[in-house]
């Protein structure tokens, strides 16, 4: 796909361009840093990982360099390259990071390199030791006077890709690692909710004894009703004898029980009271239980109703 | 404008959402858990309720415990009326500890309390009782 758009070989000293679609872009030298080493490893991942180590004290410390990393016959190559410098020198040259389809290194094309290839008026592209490097065109003599054009021929089948690189707000480091954080909780949410079982184990094996001992009442319908039934039995009778224990709690000296009824819905109560003072006592007890006091004309009698 | 321009973002957004549903699934099992043990737990206490309020309300033993309403005081003083599960019961002549005694007993047995009457005849009491279990 990339060798169907046009290769665009890029340079420092190159003029302004204006791009009405998407081009390949070949990267000179200037770009780069080229290193080659005889490794021991079968696979380019395995090799790309050594390439920082590689390159130690060669790059600047404050850029940040990714690599590349290709096999020459014997030989491993490593590339590596600021890709925030190249897309601003790109930029400042009018090729903005959406237009680029691939970038590419001039030394992936050494074997196309049959010419040297003018970069402006004062250098030249040339393959020499098998590296492509920048030479003066003046150093060059009058049979290798730079005569090649650049074509899709150059056009090399493994690039970079600068989706995701620019233009983004996260770098490709910032986004692994969030990704990594959000993966990490993902499992962490996974596992928690994969564990959970809450803790229905005493409770189910409590319930399923119950069941064994009273089968009848498994049913759900069968228990409401029974409770319901035997709810308001409870709730009822043991109003009843609240009443009765409180009522009896107001006879002390001086207070006799002279007539006592309850039933379903109500009771009432009347007391003969020694004297006023303790009419007045049976009285707060009274209110204090929340009944309903009343005297008795004539007397010192206190008579007391309530609902249950 | 190409959607590869902007991969990171998806690459981090797509974790995002995956760390979002994973978040959900355990929000899920976590609530339907609860709910579950919930639902346990109250069958458990209905059951527990229905076995307990049943002890008590239909215990087989209260027929011959309703008996004692009758000894409790002198035979004389009472007239007894039993039919099937309900007791008309009318006490004459009744001192103040017989009293005690008898509603003490009442209160203690499990019966459903109809009516209960005391009436105050010159020192002794006179007491109507209905109940039924």
């Amino acid at each position: 796909m990339g060798k169907t758009k046009e290769l665009l070989l890029v340079y420092p000293f190159m003029d302004n361009v204006r791009l009405e679609e998407r081009v390949n872009i070949m990267l000179t030298p200037q770009f780069y840093t080229l290193k080659k080493e005889f490794l021991p490893v079968k696979y380019a991942y395995q090799a790309k990982k050594i390439a920082p180590s590689l390159f130690e004290g060669l790059l600047e410390e404050s850029s940040d360099y990714d690599y590349m990393v290709f096999k020459e016959e014997d030989t491993w190559v490593f590339i590596a390259y600021d890709i925030e410098k190249i897309t601003n020198f790109l930029s400042s040259k009018g090729i903005e990071a959406s237009m680029i389809s691939k970038l590419f290194f001039a030394q992936q094309s050494i074997d196309s390199f049959s010419r040297p290839i003018a970069l402006g008026d004062k250098e030249a592209l040339v393959a020499l030791d098998e590296k492509v490097v920048v030479v003066p065109r003046i150093a060059l003599g009058e049979e290798e006077k730079p005569s090649l054009g650049l074509d899709d021929s150059f056009t090399p089948d493994k690039g970079i890709a600068l989706q995701g690189n620019i233009g983004s707000l996260l770098n490709k480091k910032q986004a692994y690692t969030l990704a990594a954080v959000f993966m990490l909780f993902a499992i962490v949410f996974v596992a928690n909710g994969a564990r959970y079982g809450g803790d229905t184990e005493a409770v189910e094996e409590e319930l399923q004894a119950m069941y064994e001992a009273y089968p009848t009442l498994q049913s759900s319908y069968t228990r409401e009703g029974i409770v319901n039934k035997y709810r308001e039995i409870d709730t009822k009778e043991r109003s009843k004898r609240d009443v009765i224990k409180t009522l009896a709690g107001m006879i002390f000296k001086g207070v006799t029980l002279t007539s006592f009824q309850i039933n379903e819905k109500k009771f009432k109560v009347q007391f003969a009271c020694a004297d006023a003072q303790v009419a007045k006592r049976v009285k707060q007890l009274a209110k204090k239980a929340k009944y309903n006091v009343s005297k008795v004309k004539g007397s010192t009698d206190v008579r007391i109703e309530g609902t249950i | 404008m190409s959607w590869k321009q902007y991969q990171n973002e998806l690459i981090a957004l797509g974790a995002l959402l995956i760390m979002l549903f994973a978040y959900m699934y355990q929000h899920n099992k976590v609530t339907s858990q609860t709910e579950h043990t919930r639902t346990l737990q109250h069958s458990l206490e209905e059951l527990q309720e229905v076995v307990a309020l049943k002890k008590v309300w239909a215990d087989k033993k209260t027929n011959k415990k309703v008996e004692k309403l009758q000894t409790i005081v002198p035979v004389s003083k009472v007239k007894w009326n039993k039919k099937s599960k309900k007791i008309t019961a009318s006490y004459t002549g009744l001192t103040s500890s017989e009293l005690n005694a008898l509603v003490t007993k009442i209160l203690n047995i499990p019966i459903i309390i109809t009516l209960l009457e005391i009436q105050k005849t010159g020192v002794t009491y006179n007491v109507e009782l209905k109940c039924k279990w």
